[in-house]
Order: C-alpha cells, then structure tokens, then sequence
C-alpha cells in the first residue's frame, strides 16, 4: 500500500522534470533543449541482437563497435549524455528503459548504487577482471569493483599556449599569481567541485572538504580570481584555445592530452600540488532489457586489446594492465596520460558529500552571480 | 485612390445576430465540448496538471527525487528572498528589459520603412530575408556571435584592420544582449509591421495639413494607432528574454548566472534540490503571466489621443 502510494508519488516527481521544460518553453522560446533532448535516440531495443548504450560523447568509436559487432552479432545503439547529472535525471524521470549499459563517474557509481539503479555484477561471467591494474582492483567508490567495471582514468589540469607562457604554470598558484597576464583569457571548468576543489587544494584542504570554514576560504580565493576568468566551460573552451582566444584553459586530461597531441604548441600539466582524479566506468542497469547483450559488452571491453585500442583512440588511460603493456612505448611513458606515481598519490577522486553540497552550490551561484 | 471604410472599434457581433427563439438539444450543448476537448485535454494534462505539480513541490523545502511529497510550507520562496537569489532575478529581468527596449527602438524604424517606405514588390522578400534567421536553431545563432564576438574573431579583424582597438565583448552582458536582440527583433519587427502596414496615412496628411510638426504627427498619430502592436510586441520580448538560456549562457561569460540557469542547476546539478527548482519556476510561470495579462489587457485597449 506504502509502496504503491510511494511510487505514485515518484510518477509525480517524474512529470515534474518532463515539465521543467515546459514551463521553460512558456517562458522562454529557446533554450532549454540544449541539454535536456540530447540522449533521445533510443528505439525499444528489447530484442536480443541489440544494446542500447547511454555513454559519454567522446566513448564511441565506430571502428570498436564494428568489432563487438562481429565478435557477438548484437547490434549497438548509443545515446550520449554530457554530464553525470543529466544522465542521472534522466533515469530518475523514468526515460532510460531501453538502456542496458551506462557510464557513470566514480562518484555517481555510489548515487547509483545507493538509488538501487544498477546491477550487483556476477563476477564469474566476466573473463579479465584480473588484468586490471592494482589499484583499480578494490576502488573505493566501489569495493571490488560488485557494481562497476573501470573503463578509463584521468586527472583535472590545465591546457596552456606555450607560446604565449614561457614560463609555464606549474601549480594551481600561477593563476593568481598570473592573473593579470591572464585576464579574460583562461577558463575554469563549469563544476562546481572541481572548480572548488582545486581552489580547496590549493589552501592545502581536501578536495571532499566538509569544514565550512575552509569551503568559505576557497570561496574567498576563488572570488580574487573571479574578474580574470573569462567563463566557466566545459566543452566550449576547445575551439577557443586552439584559435587563440585563451591561453589557458582547465580541464580534464581526456580533452587536454587529445588537443596537446593535435597543437604542438598547447601543453597539458597536472598540477604540482594535485588535483583530482576521475574514473569513468561501466555498469549494468537494473532495467537492462538486455543483460546477455550487457555482459558481452563487459568482457569485450575487458579484453586486453580491446582496452588498449580504446586508450589510443580515444586518448585516455586504461585501468587494464594487460592493455597497458600492449601500448606503444611512447604512450606508456607519456606523463600526462600516465602520471607518475608521487604525483597520482597527492591527487584525490571527488566523492558525494551529501547536504554538504548545498553548500558547495550556494558558493557556486555566488560566484557565478557577482 | 479607392475609398476605404475606416476600421471601426465599435461594431460588435453582439448586436446584429438575432437570437432564435428555440430551445438547445442536448447535441447543441455537446458540441463545443466535442470541439474543445482535443486541445482541452492537450491544455489539462500538458499543462495545467504540471504546473499544480510544480506548485505542489514548491511547497515542500528541500525535495529530492525519489522523496515523498508532503507539501510543508512555503521555505522554499522564502529561501528565494536571499539576496542572492534577488540579484540572480534581477539580473533575468535587467536582460529582458533592455532587450525590450532595444529591439523596440530597433525594430520600430525598421518595419516602419518596411511597411511604408520600402518598394512594394520587394516588400515581402524584404521580410522574409528579416525573419530568415529565424528557420535556424537558435544555438547556431548563438555560436554564429561567438565567432563574431571572439577575440581573434571577425569583429576584431575587422577593427584591426583599420587600426583601431580591439574590442573585448565576449563573455559580458554586452554580448549576451546583443545576441538576445538578434536572437528577438524578428519577432518585434513582424508584430510592429502587421500593424503599421495598415497605418492610415490620409491621417498623417491631416495631421500635417492642420499644422502639426512630423514629429508631433508621429507621436500623436502613428504611435496611438500602433500602440496594440507596440505592446504586445514588447511584452512577448520580454517574456522570451526572462527564460532565456541559451544566450545568457554562451555569451555572458562568467557572471552569467540568470534564473533560468539556476532552475536548470536545481533539477541536473549535483544537489537536485527540486523545491526550490520548483519554488523558482512557479516564480518564473507568475512573472510571464503578469506579463500575458498585460498583453491582454493593453492589447484590447481602444488607442487614445
């Protein structure tokens, strides 16, 4: 009865996103579709012969699905997202029946894990898993990795011109320090923890910080650098950097390690001090209409060469040791894919902080308001 | 010159159908409900069902999905009050009432010349060429300024080139202006042009064969009898600048925070605090309804002198 009632109350809330839209299309005209309409182009993939993919934009290459598609004789079908939350949003408001297969972040694993989205992973029907590099074998977002198989790894840094800064940022610090050199012309991510984080690390604080006092100070310091930063991007900063309309820009390694390769004179650094660590990975819905087809894809992207392919096509770290020996030498010494140890060991993986994140947000829009 | 019968405001249907004197069948009664209930439902389900939902999560503080919803008291609007939140408000309305302005006196010149100046035959190409933009995506329009706006780009190329300064315009409500007018004069411009096409321009000849300066005879003449359009043209402005997403959010660059964004951060950022998400639509919702109810209102009114 409960339980019922419960339920009718979640449709409520379902519509309620359906709606937001709506009341934007009343007041707005244009606008809200940007990314809201993205991940639609799912058909009812309930046969066997298909697998409905919902990933990152970046994930697909058309060549590896060519491949699965003649190892197993099932179709793929992907649908992309461009962050962890309209994906997130998107399941919650019941629009993700047809997907079998998603790839969240470390710390949606755990929301997801903790919303009873995803499926607890039958070990003994994937082959590989042992090939994965220590480290990833037992993550902490997900003990023995029950729910989520990693699929990538990188670190949050800064792409620069080399032309321009001759004496290049190395720290978190240059930044202020170079505000003035800098002004308008470099860009932070559009993330309110990662943006906070590095600001947290910088202080000398915890990227999971939960002292109000220290969240305060990194607000304060972020506030000083506020009038030089041209805007908050994630994706749009790219073109940009590469015309010359910035000359730094932050973002995440898989971006900056794929455009430092096509502009010799734009670098990637991982900041001295640290910064943050992310693991994208894969997992099983529990709606999946397709598990079969789901753990196929599981082993297939487990295979060493398949991993291995992926990390250079895609330009992105590979958890899969195996796949990493097979790498090309020049990739495996590459530092910016692969950074070295001491450094990976001050740099941090984000992690949920429940109502504490309000807190975060409430910066956030402060900051982005003044 | 053919002689026209002046528009009259008076006539109404009212007194020239004669009422039969017989009594309704039951098929009588249901037919505007038959008629009415296609876009009826459509309007319930679509519309009005959403809206109370919306309301009713906007009465319960800190909701999250998959929580139970027991409405609880108004924390949410109140938390709206923080001035914070008032300076995110006020800067939607700050961007919506200049675009207003802006594209009034933008658009006004413009569809005057359209409709009284510009060669009849090549009226009509003339106005499509204006409303063209319009059968593009919006957020190619938007990408279209970046290019424009950037600093290597066009604008500063061109500036250059003549040796003066460079300009810094993107990321900054400059920008975001521009492009929401671009993005809204169309609109302006098709609502005024309807009605200054019908401009009854012998009143303009009396006007100035009784002595009035051209300026005079605008004010007092052209102005009262497009002042229907002035309006509802403005208003609908208004209300697509107030939601406005896109613009705000590609151009304005770092202090670009506006109500529609912080909806959009409350429903897909990490806190997914859909009351208060809630709390700000139903405000948003309020405000564009005003706004319909001063286009309804002013929009019937008879111009006066």
């Amino acid at each position: 009865m409960t339980g019922k009632l419960m339920s009718n109350r979640r449709r409520f809330l379902q519509s309620a996103i359906a709606f937001s839209s709506l009341s934007l299309t009343v007041g707005g005209g244009c606008g809200w579709k940007l990314a809201d309409v993205r991940a639609s182009s799912s058909t009812g993939g309930t046969s066997r012969d298909q697998l409905d993919i919902y990933t990152w934009t970046q994930y697909i290459n058309p060549e590896l699905l060519k491949t699965f598609t003649a190892q197993t004789g099932i179709k793929v079908v992907a649908s992309f997202y461009d962050s962890n939350e309209v994906m997130l949003a998107r399941l919650q408001a019941g629009g993700g029946g047809s997907y079998s297969i998603v790839y969240p972040s470390d710390y949606m694993v755990q929301k997801m894990v903790a919303k009873g989205l995803v499926t607890r992973l039958n070990h003994q029907r994937l082959v590989g898993l042992e090939n994965l590099f220590p480290r990833f074998q037992n993550p902490t977002y997900d003990p023995d990795n029950s729910y989520s198989i990693p699929y990538s790894w990188g670190t949050t840094g800064l792409i620069y011109n080399s032309e321009i800064l001759k004496n290049p940022p190395q720290d978190w610090e240059y930044l202020w320090q170079n505000k003035e050199l800098l002004y308008k012309r470099m860009t932070l991510l559009n993330d309110v923890r990662e943006v906070m984080g590095a600001a947290l690390r910088m202080l000398g604080y915890s990227y999971n910080s939960k002292n109000e006092a220290e969240i305060k100070q990194a607000y304060e310091k972020l506030k000083e650098l506020k009038g030089a930063i041209a805007a908050f991007e994630t994706d749009a900063w790219r073109n940009q950097i590469v015309a010359g309309d910035l000359i730094l820009a932050m973002c995440y390694s898989s971006d900056g390690v794929k455009i430092s390769q096509e502009n010799p004179k734009l670098k990637y650094v991982i900041p001295k001090s640290g910064s943050s660590l992310w693991t994208d990975t894969v997992v099983i819905l529990q709606t999946a209409p397709n598990p079969e087809g789901a753990y196929s894809w599981l082993n297939f992207i487990l295979q060493p060469e398949v991993a291995a392919k992926t990390s250079q096509v895609l330009t992105i770290a590979t958890p899969n040791r195996a796949a990493y020996e097979q790498l090309p030498k020049k990739i495996q010494i590459n530092t910016e894919l692969f950074p070295p140890e001491n450094l990976l060991q001050k740099c941090e993986s984000i992690a949920p902080l429940g109502t504490t994140e309000e807190i975060y947000n409430r910066y956030w829009t402060e900051l982005t308001s003044s | 010159m053919s002689i026209q019968i002046p528009r009259s405001q008076t006539s109404s249907p009212d007194e020239s159908s004669v009422v039969s004197p017989r009594r309704y069948s039951l098929l009588d009664l249901l037919q505007p409900l038959l008629l009415l209930a296609p876009a009826g439902i459509w309007l319930l389900l679509l519309l009005v069902l959403p809206t109370l939902l919306i309301v009713e999560l906007s009465l319960v503080p800190g909701i999250r999905p998959g929580d139970v919803v027991i409405p609880r008291g108004i924390d949410n609007y109140i938390r709206i009050l923080d001035p914070l939140y008032l300076r995110v408000l006020g800067r939607s309305l700050f961007f919506a009432v200049s675009t207003t302005i802006i594209c009034l006196l933008l658009g006004f010149p413009i569809a005057y010349w359209l409709a009284q100046m510009a060669p009849k035959r090549w009226q009509n190409l003339l106005l499509i060429a204006f409303v063209l933009p319009l059968w593009t995506s919006s957020l190619l329009r938007c990408y279209a300024w970046i290019t424009i706006l950037r600093p290597t780009g066009l604008l500063n190329t061109v500036l250059t080139s003549f040796g003066l300064p460079s300009l810094d315009v993107l990321n900054s409500t400059f920008a975001v202006i521009i492009g929401m007018t671009y993005s809204l004069l169309p609109y302006m411009v098709l609502i005024l042009y309807a009605s200054l096409e019908k401009l009854d321009r012998r009143l303009l000849e009396a006007a100035a064969d009784l002595g009035a300066h051209p300026a005079q005879a605008f004010w007092k003449v052209t102005v009262p009898q497009t002042f229907t359009a002035i309006a509802v043209g403005s208003f609908l402005v208004f209300i697509s600048g107030l939601g406005d997403f896109i613009n705000p959010e590609l151009l304005g660059g770092a202090s670009s925070m506006t109500v529609a964004r912080l909806i959009y951060n409350q429903f897909l950022g990490a806190t997914q605090n859909w009351g208060f998400g809630s709390a700000l639509s139903t405000i948003l919702i309020l405000a564009v309804s005003i706004a319909i109810a001063l286009i309804i209102k002013f929009g019937g009114a008879t111009p006066t002198r």
